[in-house]
């Protein structure tokens, strides 16, 4: 009663069943070789330091599951059947190891081990649930094909032969066997012995032959992230969110990237780890406002690219930009960082977006008119931004404020930023924060006509060569006057100076006004004494929550102020939603899809507050227009945390 | 194909009207603190349709600029469009030179450089709108001249020029050398590329001064200018509003036209 030692036209099972399994593992190192290969054709890029720190964040993210426990919401519990399916696979593959390196060739024809038959019994529950929710109540972020559905019913055969299998061998046996195998064996009682017999031969081998297809579909599949995300989440990405790996003008002898084998192996490494989940489309503003850019089709079309460069067989053969992803899809991110937050296997897609950026833009001289006329302008002028009609300084007015340039004696460089010195609105914001700071008796000055942009737009734009010269021209201003604290308001050029900067030889403590303004109030240099009898959210600029998490010290300023009543947005903190002013789009135009301001207006407005606050100057211009397309002028207001904060004091 | 294109460093246009400083003493302009002089568009417009023949027939593009040494910021935006070499040319001897003296001096330096065989200029520079360089030019070397330029094709003996006019436009056969001096309507500056940008970084723009290229000072500088300005001066706009009233439309009317006629308006 062995199937493995029993005979089939004279050859013993065990050796059929090796035989077999080679073949399978033979396809299966034959195609991983193969993706390998194709993975060398990328460039070098050290993803081998910290080694105790990737060892940690991979058993938190991989063993503990916390790559999709993280996103269990009350909308998506999927990353419950994840963590039930994964360490079923674990415990089966401990087990298939054993059982093919001893077990097997020792003609067990398998070994009792109860727990596999509950981890099985939940994993088909869980298939029949996930095919239940990819087929029948589909949320958004699935697409519907056909490929999951050979993975899921190949998961079901396989735990249902196994517990088939262990319920017959309990019969056949009359010992052992866990519960659920005992459970199951009632089901067949009645039947003849050698019906059993037949029976248990049959599901034991369509259990293993199921199993090798298994192993050779895999690298052919999506499944392939079961390998590859494990490495890519070894080898994430650890430097700080919001910087990018600037190019070395001494030594680059490309700019941005135009072929797929420009990636560095991490990157491509990516395209592999890919499941297909769509949790970055679902997140993605310019997906979900019908934008030609899916980062997931990204993904998966840069992997078909590389696969098919890998190959060699289509000539001519296709070209990267232009035949595999269009100008629109590079030119449509808004690098909110939304898609990579939530991506359950690390990849990096922004950076991707960001080198296809820089190759159009420096090499082939492709931009969008008006980011070109931005751009030009802040080659020229030093601010992005095309007929303001004020200088740096003209916002400081009557207010008296320090000149870096008249008076050195200064604890706190404010980093006034191009628009809140040039444009109306923001002006307004300008001078709140510098109120609050002289009220708050800070001893703080500003560059003014000295001060000139950051780099951010240049280099979200592409224009990464731009960029490093207006780094570059204002360290050295920011090293003449030996500053060492910098606030800044804007969250873009926040991030710049304090994550894009050092590398460049610019290290500064770098604050963000909420977080100065959170400190001054808990030091009791303010007080927010005033009560305000409003209904307020809070909308968390992407620069300040996702890119450097700060999420806590805006919500702090807002609960100090007295009878205020705050509520969250639906999508907030790390799944905030982009004013639709991110990756140089305040010089973008938006022709296609719906408007991402109005999107996010309506947010607001399904909160039904009084006041929207952020603490950006991009996202106050963007609200401000959306309230005006919703037509909410008189009944929702868009202020700057700052001016909220004012009207308590 | 060499072309020589004279670019001009000028106040950027982009400066808010009302920002608009002048010293009515030097007679000078004043621009605000922290907007830098930038390339005048005109001549920027020459940079391009020079990069345009050279993508098309080859050759060699050398800019030259008359200014102080912060000009190498707009020689070096020229280089990193696409033009391959520049020269700066500065000398306390060629401040105050009117038309005619900077004409004088990029007319020697254009002759110590020799091979040419084509030389563009802006129509005009968008600081002082004089638009007479390139005709001066022309004149010194006995060139023929074709001005507004919007378009150049080379044929076999020379080029075929289009020069825009109100409401048309001509088109000329040149023979080459030639000065043509480009106006607006050539089309968008390309923005430079991150090679150009490298490539210009990289070039070294030598300084000319009055020596180098021997010029006779007698013809150079203030002294030698050829008329004065008297007085610079920002006008006095003066804005006054009067609403009119009446109780119908055609009541209002009546009384707009009246006082239009009373104050010589219609």
């Amino acid at each position: 009663m062995n199937p493995a030692i029993e005979r089939y036209a004279n050859i013993p099972g065990f050796i059929l069943l090796y035989a077999l399994f080679f073949v399978a593992i033979g396809f299966f190192i034959y195609r991983t070789y193969q993706l390998y290969r194709f993975l060398r054709l990328g460039g070098e890029e050290n993803r081998f330091d910290h080694f105790a720190k990737r060892s940690v964040l991979f058993f938190l993210w991989v063993f503990g599951e916390w790559c999709v426990l993280r996103s269990v919401s009350k909308r998506d519990r999927a990353g419950i059947s994840h963590f039930v399916m994964f360490w079923t696979f674990i415990l089966f593959f401990i087990y298939y190891a054993y059982f093919f390196a001893w077990g097997a060739w020792h003609h067990t024809n398998s070994i009792n081990v109860g727990v596999l038959d509950y981890f099985a019994l939940c994993s088909l529950g869980v298939v029949l649930w996930a095919l239940v929710r990819r087929y029948v109540v589909r949320p958004v972020r699935l697409e519907k094909n056909f490929e999951p559905a050979i993975i899921l019913v190949l998961i079901f055969f396989l735990m249902g032969t196994h517990i088939a299998g262990e319920a017959l061998k309990n019969l056949l046996r009359e010992t052992g066997g866990s519960m659920i195998a005992l459970a199951f064996a009632r089901g067949f009682n009645g039947l003849s012995q050698s019906t059993l017999r037949a029976s248990y031969y049959t599901v034991w081998w369509v259990h293993f032959l199921i199993l090798f297809g298994f192993l050779v579909y895999i690298p052919y599949s999506k499944h392939l992230h079961i390998i590859a995300a494990l490495f890519n989440v070894f080898f994430r990405s650890l430097r700080p969110k919001g910087a990018l790996i600037p190019i070395d003008i001494e030594t680059a002898n490309r700019l941005g990237i135009e072929k797929i084998e420009e990636f560095s192996w991490k990157q491509l490494l990516d395209l592999y780890a890919c499941a297909e989940c769509g949790r970055c489309q679902a997140n993605c503003p310019a997906s979900l406002s019908a934008k030609p850019l899916s980062p997931q089709k990204l993904i998966k079309n840069l992997k078909t690219h590389l696969i098919e460069r890998g190959m060699i067989k289509r000539q001519p053969a296709p070209q990267l930009i232009g035949d595999r992803i269009s100008e629109e899809e590079v030119w449509n991110c808004l690098t909110c960082y939304a898609c990579q937050q939530v991506c359950p296997v690390c990849n990096e897609h922004t950076d991707k977006i960001m080198e296809l950026r820089r190759n159009l833009v420096l090499v082939k001289n492709k931009v969008p008119e008006t980011a070109e006329r931005a751009l030009r302008m802040l080659m020229m002028r030093g601010d992005p931004w095309v007929g303001t009609q004020y200088l740096r300084t003209d916002w400081t007015n009557d207010l008296r404020v320090n000149k870096l340039s008249e008076e050195r004696s200064i604890d706190i460089l404010y980093w006034v930023g191009c628009t809140g010195a040039l444009d109306e609105r923001n002006i307004k914001v300008t001078r709140t924060i510098a109120q609050l700071m002289k009220q708050a008796d800070i001893n703080f000055g500003i560059l003014g006509a000295e001060e000139s942009c950051c780099g951010d737009p240049a280099r979200r734009m592409g224009q990464e060569l731009l960029f490093q010269t207006q780094i570059q021209r204002n360290i050295d201003t920011l090293k003449r006057y030996k500053v060492k604290k910098i606030v800044a308001s804007c969250p873009h050029g926040y991030n710049t100076l304090k994550n894009e900067y050092p590398k460049f030889g610019g290290e500064f403590e770098v604050l963000h006004h909420t977080e100065f303004l959170d400190e001054l109030i808990k030091r009791g240099k303010l007080k927010p004494i005033k009560s305000l009898d409003k209904k307020v959210t809070y909308h968390d600029p992407c620069y300040l929550g996702r890119y450097n998490d700060i999420y806590e010290a805006p919500r702090a300023i807002l609960s100090s102020i007295p009878l205020l009543k705050f509520k969250e947005l639906k999508r907030s903190g790390k799944e905030s939603f982009c004013c639709g002013g991110g990756g140089g789009h305040m010089w973008l135009e938006e022709n296609i899809g719906k408007r991402i301001n109005v999107m996010r207006t309506e947010d607001v407005m399904e909160a039904e507050v009084d006041i929207v606050v952020t603490a950006c100057p991009f996202c106050l211009q963007m609200f401000e227009d959306g309230i005006k397309k919703k037509h909410q002028q008189g009944s929702i207001e868009v202020m700057d945390i700052s001016e909220l904060l004012q009207k308590a004091i | 194909m060499n072309i020589i294109v004279c670019v001009k460093q000028i106040p950027n246009p982009e400066i808010p009207p009302d920002k608009f400083r002048i010293d009515p003493e030097a007679k000078r302009v004043i621009p605000p603190e922290g907007i830098p002089p930038v390339i005048s568009p005109y001549d920027e417009r020459a940079v391009e349709l020079a990069i345009r023949l050279k993508e098309k027939n080859g050759g060699k593009i050398t800019v030259l600029t008359v200014g102080d040494p912060s000009s190498m910021s707009v020689v070096k935006h020229a280089l990193s469009m696409g033009a391959d070499d520049g020269v700066i040319l500065s000398d306390q001897a060629f401040e105050g030179s009117d038309s005619f003296g900077i004409a004088y001096i990029l007319t020697k330096t254009i002759q110590k450089i020799g091979s040419f065989d084509l030389i563009l200029c802006g129509r005009q520079a968008a600081d002082w709108d004089e638009g007479l360089v390139g005709s001066i030019i022309a004149e010194s070397l006995t060139l023929p001249l074709v001005s507004l330029v919007k378009a150049v094709d080379i044929i076999e003996k020379g080029l075929k020029v289009t020069r825009v006019t109100l409401e048309a436009y001509q088109v000329f056969a040149v023979s080459t050398p030639a000065v043509l001096t480009v106006s607006q309507e050539v089309g968008r500056p390309r923005l430079p590329s991150g090679w150009g940008i490298i490539a210009a970084a990289r070039k070294q723009v030598p300084v000319w001064n009055a020596k180098d290229i021997s010029a006779d000072l007698s013809q150079i500088g203030g002294v030698a200018a050829r008329r004065k300005m008297i007085k610079l001066f920002i006008p006095e706009r003066e804005r006054k509003c009067e609403i009119i009233g009446g109780e119908t439309a055609a009541e209002m009317a009546t009384q707009l036209a009246n006082r239009l006629t009373e104050v010589g308006a219609i």
